[in-house]
């Protein structure tokens, strides 16, 4: 495992300077290696942060009136009360929690799940299979209707709010079968010889999966958990049906756009942005001082 | 524990497995059987529902009348699947064997916009792609496009809406397989193989490049024949020139079920989409998840809804298997193991 | 021109014949009563509740209000309150946007805390998350949703709404204005309590467009908007426009004018001259350029002009959509009694008006105009918070639909839309 994870950069210096001798390689293909594929790829990260420019640079927008969708001049002042808005900062805690609950839950589940569909052989897996992809085709709206009823025909409202719990019901729901699907792609073609090797060192389940199968599949496991976490935090149908009287961010948004998203909301949108990225950064660099020590 | 999960070899799947089945079968299967059972009610709110076989009619008349938009959700998510790998591989490749140290910095980077507001975003994009932006206004100096052009209120950006707001599904996936390529295999197949795939390439481009073309030429109804032949002609060049034999014999093989994942995790929640087509079409660009939110919402018709959701997701079911026949993991994973 | 003068003198007329016969006992009543007390100054905000009529019809409820000459009233209103609304729906304290100064008066008074949620964006979405809940005969969580009048109807038509104590509400009987009583869908007037009002009119760009004062324009293909108009995706403002225009009354609609105006709508689409069918966002398409013609609803446009202030909003020759968000009291509402307070407290113009300076629509209670008048003149002379009178002669309401017809003009609105 640790070589199929170190190897590759390593592997890559050595790659750049032994890829000439290939000579038959046409000129074309030896730009395209080098220089075309980092320059696509950047293009592609500006098409992706595009967006997030515009929401960063609204975020010191200074409309004149409710909506902030001209560019009216520059002000720090949403900045420095970036939750001055009624509702806001209450939706954005539920949001939040909801988000890394219904992650975490999720991902533990759907890593389960993709473990034992792609590790043994069972009766009963292409129903299984057919479970986990249906929640992905189900429109929306279905989906968070059809939730509701069931809460409300279980007494959802004597016997317990439509609120935080119910919405995290029906997030963890629909994250599942993201993590299972992504996991697998991660596990799917990985070399079993290295689990047999182990499971004869270690002689016992725990120890096989805590020091060769989960390392070997946690890329698998982030991803999916990312993809759990994008969609909890910016889930409005299905939220929408399972709230009752609570209101998520998404839900402030959705409301709020009627007449025009205030400031504050570009603001926390740019917050979670760079907290997101900016904690990632700071732990490759701590990580890369303690290897150095 | 080890001898007692050997002789009892079904308790480790059956373990790993019921926390998650049993969630979806309580909070997903069981509102969906009920949902099904709504697709053969008759009546309205006002008299009530009542349930019969006999209503299986919803199912075809549904289907003879909502054709067109199966059409164009098929159209329209099968290019945006396409889309997003174009754009998703390339990116994933680069992260994972030139991102070094900040791979996870890099993925971060591409996948942090998702966590903001889907709202926001779009706005964001309609602000840039504005019939008066800068964007516009070069596109408007370009030879031979016609004053009219816009892209807002278009089948491109209801295309385009689709493909950015899936990107991380297509790329996190592919980022996984491909990151746990060894790549000394690669070299050692550029050693034995170093040079591009021609034909294959020239040919994998035309059917791309056309593909997708002819999918614009229909949605924006120009001569899709001509569109679609140009946009082959241009792919080809693009194959033949920059698809390795190392790429097509390794690199992509093992990547397999990252492109497998990650078109079905586009594909599916892309076929059902609704909002992008709402917020970026016009009334000639709607797909079967407006429908549905119409017939749902506006009419409350819950049986038709849930009729033409169910053919929906049936549909899907059925792409899924013979996809899964095609490119699936099952054999992967099945021979992996023998390996 | 001559056929729509018809009808909306029709329609005033009917309007006020219904008030009379529905509304005209109670007033009378209450005149006798003295229940209101002069209504223009300021000072009411602070002032307790105008006292109702001792001798009620029902005793038990009535007794709330009886006492309020003191501060606190004698009947009990619960702890807390719970009100559904739309976004930008009350009024906020400029110095801390978390305060909402009528609400927090409402508490000081009856010690109620309003747990005020603005989560409605849609009528139909909002119908959505409790009609289990109703059906089921549960409760929805709610005390008060504000629906818009349609949607009203239909909870109404479907019984899953609570009949007001009018008896308890002097201020509400007293003050809404005429305009709003009398509807086909709440004949006897006591289902629904007009909250805040818009006009459905023409938005457009007269440094392109030029001046505009027809709905022709809208189905007239012309070089300087062909491809960039766009009309509301709500069918009733949509279909109203166009029945206008082509000269049919909205306020009893048929099916016959459905389809009319649907062939109507169909060819502008087919002409191109549509680009989208839109929600708010059509705002943003009028702001960005995208279009020069659109749609608009009043309350937008009002944001809309301080952004770009050349555009222009008008209610064409033909008329406009006159529409009414009303506050509903769910069925199953836990504190309906603390709800009819509420309701009735911003009856009180000098509310009413504190709510009006804030959310620039049509205000339905009777002498908040006047109270604005003194506290924010800008405000008072907005035409389109307060539009004159010939405009307000030329706005139409869309009258209530039977379950069947409602399900045949939303069937053929989709056609256009593409939806359907």
């Amino acid at each position: 495992m640790a070589t199929a994870k170190t190897a590759a950069p390593r592997g890559e210096a050595r790659g750049a300077s032994a890829r000439p001798r290939g000579g038959a390689r046409g000129v074309l293909g030896r730009i395209a290696d080098r220089y075309l594929l980092i320059v696509y790829t950047l293009l592609a990260v500006i098409y992706l942060l595009l967006p997030v420019f515009v929401i960063i640079l609204f975020s010191f927008n200074n409309p004149p009136g409710r909506s902030n969708f001209l560019w009216s001049g520059f002000t720090l002042k949403y900045w420095l009360n970036p939750f001055g808005v009624s509702g806001l900062p209450e939706a954005v805690a539920l949001s939040l929690e909801i988000a890394f609950l219904s992650t975490l839950i999720s991902t533990i589940l759907g890593t389960l799940v993709a473990i034992a569909l792609e590790r043994y052989r069972f009766r009963g897996r292409a129903p299984i299979n057919a479970l986990i992809f249906l929640p992905m085709a189900t429109p929306e709206i279905i989906m968070g209707a059809s939730l509701l009823t069931l809460f409300v025909a279980i007494g959802a409202a004597p016997f317990f709010p439509l609120n935080f719990v119910t919405i995290l019901i029906a997030h963890v729901m629909f994250n599942i079968s993201y993590v299972v699907v992504t996991v697998r792609a991660r596990l799917a073609g990985f070399p079993r010889h290295l689990e047999e090797a182990a499971a004869d060192l270690y002689a016992n389940e725990w120890e096989t999966f805590r020091r060769v199968t989960f390392p070997l599949i946690l890329p698998g496991v982030v991803a999916g958990a990312l993809l759990a976490f994008s969609l909890s935090i910016d889930d409005f149908v299905i939220t929408n049906f399972s709230a009752g009287k609570t209101q998520t961010f998404p839900m402030f948004i959705y409301a709020k756009a009627k007449i025009g998203i205030p400031v504050q909301v570009n603001v926390i949108g740019t917050i979670i942005f760079l907290v997101a990225v900016g904690a990632v950064f700071v732990t490759t660099l701590a990580s890369r001082r303690s290897n150095k020590r | 524990m080890g001898t007692l999960l050997k002789r009892h070899r079904w308790i480790a799947p059956v373990a790993l497995l019921s926390p998650g089945v049993l969630w979806l079968l309580v909070f997903y299967l069981y509102p969906a059987v009920q949902m099904l059972q709504s697709s053969f009610w008759s009546g309205s709110l006002e008299t009530g529902f009542t349930f019969s076989f006999d209503n299986y009619t919803n199912y075809t008349k549904a289907l003879a009348s909502y054709a067109p938009m199966y059409g164009r959700s098929i159209m329209y998510a099968g290019a945006a699947t396409v889309l997003t790998f174009l754009i998703a591989y390339p990116l994933a490749y680069t992260i994972a064997f030139r991102g070094g140290r900040f791979k996870n910095v890099l993925l971060f980077l591409v996948v942090a916009p998702f966590f903001t507001s889907f709202l926001l975003r779009t706005i964001s994009w309609t602000i840039l792609l504005s019939d008066d932006s800068p964007i516009l206004r070069v596109i408007h100096m370009l030879p031979g496009v016609s004053p009219e052009f816009r892209l807002l209120a278009t089948p491109i950006a209801v295309i385009s809406g689709i493909t950015y707001a899936f990107l991380p599904f297509m790329t996190l996936p592919v980022y996984v397989a491909v990151e746990k390529i060894d790549f000394r295999l690669v070299e050692a197949a550029r050693d034995l193989y170093a040079g591009p795939w021609r034909p294959g390439g020239a040919i994998v481009g035309f059917v791309v490049g056309g593909g997708l073309a002819t999918v614009l030429g229909v949605a924006f109804e120009w001569d899709f024949l001509i569109t679609g032949i140009v946009g082959g002609i241009v792919g080809a060049g693009v194959g033949w020139f920059f698809i390795s034999e190392s790429f097509v014999r390794v690199t992509f093989p093992l990547s397999v079920p990252g492109v497998f994942a990650g078109s079905l995790l586009t594909f599916i929640p892309a076929i059902g989409d609704y909002i992008n087509a709402e917020l970026l079409g016009n009334p000639d660009t709607t797909m079967i998840g407006n429908v549905i939110q119409n017939k749902f919402l506006t009419q409350n018709d819950y049986p038709a809804a849930s009729a033409l959701s169910f053919m929906l997701m049936a549909g899907v079911l059925v792409v899924v298997a013979i996809y899964a026949r095609i490119l699936g993991t099952e054999e992967l994973s099945a021979s992996a193991g023998r390996i | 021109m001559t056929r729509n003068d018809d009808t909306t003198a029709n329609l005033i007329s009917r309007r006020h014949v219904l008030a009379g016969g529905a509304l005209a006992g109670v007033a009378a009543f209450l005149a006798a009563c003295g229940g209101t007390k002069p209504l223009a100054t300021p000072a009411l905000t602070t002032a307790p509740p105008t006292s109702a009529p001792t001798t009620g019809p029902s005793a038990s409820t009535a007794a709330t209000a009886t006492a309020t000459a003191s501060a606190v009233p004698a009947a009990t209103p619960s702890a807390e309150l719970n009100w559904a609304n739309w976004t930008y729906y009350m009024d906020v304290d400029p110095k801390d946007a978390n305060k909402h100064p009528t609400l927090d008066k409402f508490t000081a008074k009856y010690g109620t805390k309003v747990n005020y949620s603005e989560v409605i964006n849609d009528n139909e979405e909002f119908f959505g998350t409790i009609q289990p809940a109703l059906q089921g005969g549960a409760d929805t969580g709610w005390d008060i949703i504000t629906m818009t009048d349609w949607m009203a109807a239909k909870l109404i038509r479907l019984g899953w709404v609570e009949q007001l104590n009018v008896a308890n509400m002097p201020n509400f009987t007293a003050n809404l204005l005429d305009t709003y009583k009398g509807v086909n869908w709440d004949p006897t007037g006591d289902h629904h309590a007009p909250w805040q009002s818009g006009m459905t009119g023409l938005g457009f760009d007269p440094a392109k467009t030029g001046q505009i004062d027809s709905l022709q324009a809208l189905f007239t293909a012309d070089p300087r908007w062909t491809g960039k108009v766009d009309m509301l995706s709500e069918m009733r403002d949509a279909i109203g426009l166009t029945m206008l225009k082509l000269g049919i009354d909205t306020a009893n609609p048929t099916r016959d004018g459905c389809d009319k105006a649907v062939a109507e709508l169909m060819k502008a689409k087919n002409a191109k001259i549509v680009r989208a069918f839109k929600g708010n966002a059509y705002a943003e398409d009028l702001k960005a350029g995208n279009v020069v013609l659109t749609m608009a609803w009043s309350g937008d446009m009002v944001q809309v002009l301080t952004d770009k202030p050349g555009i222009k909003f008008v209610i064409a020759k033909e008329g406009g959509m006159l529409w009414t968000d009303n506050n509903l009291i769910p069925k199953g509402a836990v504190h309906k009694g603390t709800a009819e307070m509420l309701i009735d407290f911003y009856y009180q113009p000098a509310i009413a008006a504190e709510v009006e300076a804030y959310v620039n629509y049509l205000c339905p209670c009777k002498g908040a105009a006047e109270v604005l008048k003194a506290t924010n003149p800008d405000v008072a002379k907005n035409p389109l918070i307060f539009p004159p009178a010939d405009i307000l002669a030329r706005l139409h309401i869309f009258g209530g639909l039977s379950e069947a017809d409602e399900t045949y003009f939303n069937q053929q609105f989709a056609t256009v839309t593409g939806k359907g």
